[in-house]
């Protein structure tokens, strides 16, 4: 191994993701009745059914960003080992993480000299951050070292698509994390918004259909019409407790576009409360995003 | 007596006399409506549409065309309703048929006649056969076939024909036929024609005040917390009286010093014994005593001016790019438009319909370089495409939603934030063809349609002009339209409007049934306010 993989608590990558791609990562926290819980990718803490169930009845999830004793403590654990570590981080849209990892990293450089950190931004997060975390892995088996790996992921990182659908724009608009035209505010009964990540990585509400069937048909078609060389990839569809909602999408998006495999699974605490129960979101690596929200 | 020619001042009386005549016989125009619906409204329509005309078109003119130059055009303006449209645009015709005509004789009142049917023809895209539209044009060709003595014998065999033409519609339109009744519009046409008779012939109509031109004013401004900042409007003419005063040696300038201590702008006019008096002041009463004691007031105007003022201010907003005009009922449905982005929400639908007047003021108010319109009812579209027409000072596109809910999801589809008018208006419409109108409301008369057997008063529900139940409960009601609709399987929103003595509870009630029939789709409710529909739904 030439260097290591650090993702964080967005990535959404479940234990049998994180052990096949070989990657590790730092928590954030999330803070439920002013109690602080590591956002664990494992569900330590809650049960994603009793995470969601929390919302839906009201509860207020609050997130914090990732520690800089935890940055310290993973980075310095492979420096010390003589690794260069490659950490991909939740969009700096999105999270402060991003940013902080980018001061440790240049603090470490001082304690060890001859090896590096490289901060990617991943300018998305859930399973699209998985993607680049999944691209970053398969460079490194192809023998490329951390810099290279690095730069490449930074020049590609707009091909990952995002589009996805909420049920209520309140968790977002609450959370600060989306752009929308004026037009979605008020929470029109029915109406649904399409909701891609744009070139700085932030959620932008960039269209809206009406009913639930056809939002996912809206995102099976954006995504067809982004994807490139589907029959390599592995369709991505992250949900937040949504499970049949994810089902009915991966079904419009395969008649639309042969992936070669689907991974579906929870959308973990942090994203997940920011963006509130019902949220289904799809990812391909694909063409380049362009949009950039108002 | 034979009268061969119409002076323009016997015309004049005419189109009163026709007016007068229409207004008497509204509610039984009204009432020869095709569904058992609470909605008949042609007779109120024709009469407020032509009721702008005359208002507009008093005093004395010295052609038939100059009169009719004004008649056409406030009738244009006052316009509502598809057939109030129509009549406005025959009106139109018969102005723009008659433009150099000072008296009319048989052959110039046939060339202005055959004008005004091509011109109401015109208003509608795909005109129908057995309406209003028929019996104008069968009544013209009747005129162009025929040659008359005068303009009695004219009248009379005009008006024979007219009837008979519209005896005739129920075999044109086949809902005329089912509802057993004859066109409403065709019969507001022959109530004028017969107004216009009775006056040619020498008879009189019940008199029916024909009301004044009046401008809306709005007062929200002056309220219990405000101040008399401006003073008023004072207005008047004085008529000099013998008994008060010496006319001769009355002195309009010591007056006019006297009014300039009261007030200022003050302008005096004299023409013989009446002085006509302007001023603005504070004591508008010590005015008013003082001029007294040279004479009696024949008329007199005292408005605040704040209101004029704040009127004034109110009217500038900044232009926007793009505004939303929309007609809506009840207060709830109004509000909710406003809340989610209508610039404009005129009052008004299915059973009040706008004018293009209310359209053109609305435009005027939004002050924007497109406009949007949704006229929300199949009886509005005319007015607001006439309005369109008439308004300048904007690019206004009119939607053609034929029925709130159609408005409704144009507006919930809408983002103002886009950079071209096209795509806003492809935005508003591409949900459009898939969005049913559904209603529940009472029934006005027993009835037979689409196999439902329909009592006067229980809850009836439609889908557009289809009705699938008549209950006695309205949940009931919505429930079976729900259960009858075709492709209900297929739609995955329902929006109700609920309002006309409908509450949260029965709406919860409604609701709870609704998802346990169909656990799939979406229903949401919006307390509407509206009157006339316990429930407006948008199926979608």
């Amino acid at each position: 191994m030439k260097f290591a993989i650090v993702t964080d608590s967005t990535s959404d990558m479940n234990k049998e993701l994180r052990e096949k791609y070989n990657v590790d990562y730092v928590a954030m926290n999330y803070v439920l009745d002013g109690k602080e819980y590591p956002a664990s990718l494992d569900w330590e803490s809650h049960s994603p059914k009793e995470l969601y169930d929390l919302m839906r009845a009201g509860k207020r999830i609050s997130t914090t960003q990732v520690p800089r004793e935890s940055f310290y403590e993973k980075f310095s654990s492979y420096l010390k080992e003589g690794l260069d570590v490659i950490y991909i981080s939740c969009s700096s849209a999105l999270s402060g993480s991003y940013n902080l990892s980018t001061v440790v990293a240049k603090e470490l450089k001082e304690e060890y000299p001859n090896n590096t950190v490289y901060c990617v931004d991943s300018l998305i997060s859930s399973l699209g951050q998985a993607t680049l975390v999944i691209m970053a892995d398969n460079m490194r088996n192809e023998g490329k070292d951390a810099k290279e790996t690095a730069e490449y992921l930074i020049a590609n990182r707009l091909k990952i698509n995002q589009f996805g659908t909420c049920d209520s724009l309140e968790y977002l608009s609450r959370a600060g994390r989306i752009k929308a035209s004026k037009a979605f505010f008020g929470n029109l009964f029915g109406v649904k918004p399409i909701i891609l990540s744009d070139i700085i990585g932030q959620n932008f509400a960039y269209k809206k259909t009406k009913g639930a069937l056809n939002s996912k048909i809206a995102i099976a078609d954006d995504i067809a019409g982004a994807v490139i060389n589907p029959e390599d990839q592995i369709l991505y569809i992250s949900h937040a407790d949504a499970i049949t909602s994810a089902e009915q999408l991966k079904e419009l998006i395969l008649e639309r576009a042969q992936f070669k495999g689907v991974h579906i699974d929870y959308i973990a605490p942090i994203v997940g409360s920011c963006v509130g129960p019902g949220t289904i979101i799809a990812f391909c690596y694909g063409k380049e995003v362009t949009i950039k929200g108002e | 007596m034979w009268t061969n020619n119409i002076s323009v001042n016997l015309w004049r009386d005419m189109l009163a006399g026709g007016y007068k005549n229409l207004k008497q016989n509204m509610s039984v125009i009204d009432d020869l409506n095709v569904f058992p619906v609470p909605d008949g409204d042609t007779g109120k329509n024709m009469t407020m549409t032509i009721e702008g005309g005359i208002s507009a078109a008093r005093g004395d003119f010295a052609s038939i065309g100059e009169l009719m130059v004004k008649f056409s055009k406030s009738s244009l303006l006052s316009a509502r309703g598809n057939s109030g449209v129509i009549l406005s645009q025959f009106i139109r015709g018969l102005a723009v048929g008659s433009e150099n005509v000072v008296e009319f004789d048989i052959d110039s009142f046939k060339s202005a006649y055959k004008c005004g049917v091509e011109y109401a023809y015109n208003a509608v895209a795909l005109p129908t056969e057995g309406t209003m539209l028929t019996v104008l044009r069968e009544g013209g060709e009747y005129l162009l076939e025929n040659n008359f003595g005068d303009f009695t014998e004219c009248f009379d065999s005009l008006i024979a024909e007219l009837h008979r033409s519209l005896k005739h519609t129920p075999e044109l339109l086949p809902v005329l036929k089912e509802a057993n009744v004859v066109d409403s519009g065709g019969a507001g046409i022959i109530c004028i024609f017969e107004g216009m008779q009775a006056i040619l012939n020498g008879e009189s109509i019940d008199d029916i005040d024909i009301p004044v031109d009046s401008s809306f004013v709005d007062t929200s401004n002056f309220n219990e917390d405000s101040t008399l900042e401006y003073g008023y409007c004072t207005e008047f003419i004085l008529q000099l009286l013998r008994s008060k005063t010496d006319i001769d040696a009355f002195d309009l300038p010591s007056l006019t010093e006297k009014l300039q201590e009261l007030g200022d702008s003050v302008v005096t006019v004299r023409d013989g014994s009446i002085v006509k008096v302007h001023v603005h002041s504070f004591v508008p009463e010590q005015v008013i005593a003082y001029v007294r004691q040279f004479g009696e007031l024949v008329t007199v105007k005292i408005e605040n001016m704040s209101v004029q003022h704040s009127e004034i201010e109110a009217k500038k907003p900044e232009r926007q790019k793009f505004a939303v005009v929309a007609t809506a009922t009840g207060d709830g449905i109004m509000e909710f438009f406003t809340g989610i982005g209508v610039s404009y929400v005129i009052n008004g639908g299915r059973t009040n319909n706008p004018s293009a007047e209310d359209f053109i003021e609305a435009f005027k108010q939004v002050n924007a370089d497109y406009i949007v319109v949704l006229p929300n009812d199949s009886n509005v579209v005319l007015t607001a495409q006439q309005a369109a027409e008439l308004y300048k000072d904007s690019d206004v596109r009119v939607i053609k939603t034929r029925s709130l809910a159609e408005g409704f999801s144009a507006l919930s589809m809408m983002d103002l934030s886009v950079d071209s008018i096209e795509q806003l208006i492809d935005d508003m419409t591409q949900c459009l063809p898939y969005v049913k109108s559904g209603y529940v409301t009472t029934a006005t008369r027993d009835a037979f349609l689409n196999g439902v057997n329909i009592k006067k008063d229980e809850w009836i529900s439609l889908e557009g002009d289809t009705i699938y139940a008549s209950t006695c409960d309205p949940v009931d009601a919505a429930m079976q339209l729900f259960e009858k609709l075709p492709d209900i399987e297929e739609k995955q929103v329902i929006t109700a409007f609920y309002g006309y003595g409908a509450d949260e509870n029965e709406a919860l009630q409604l609701e709870n049934a609704f998802k346990e029939k169909y656990p799939l789709i979406e229903i949401g409710f919006i307390n509407g306010g509206q009157d006339v529909y316990r429930y407006i739904f948008a199926i979608e």
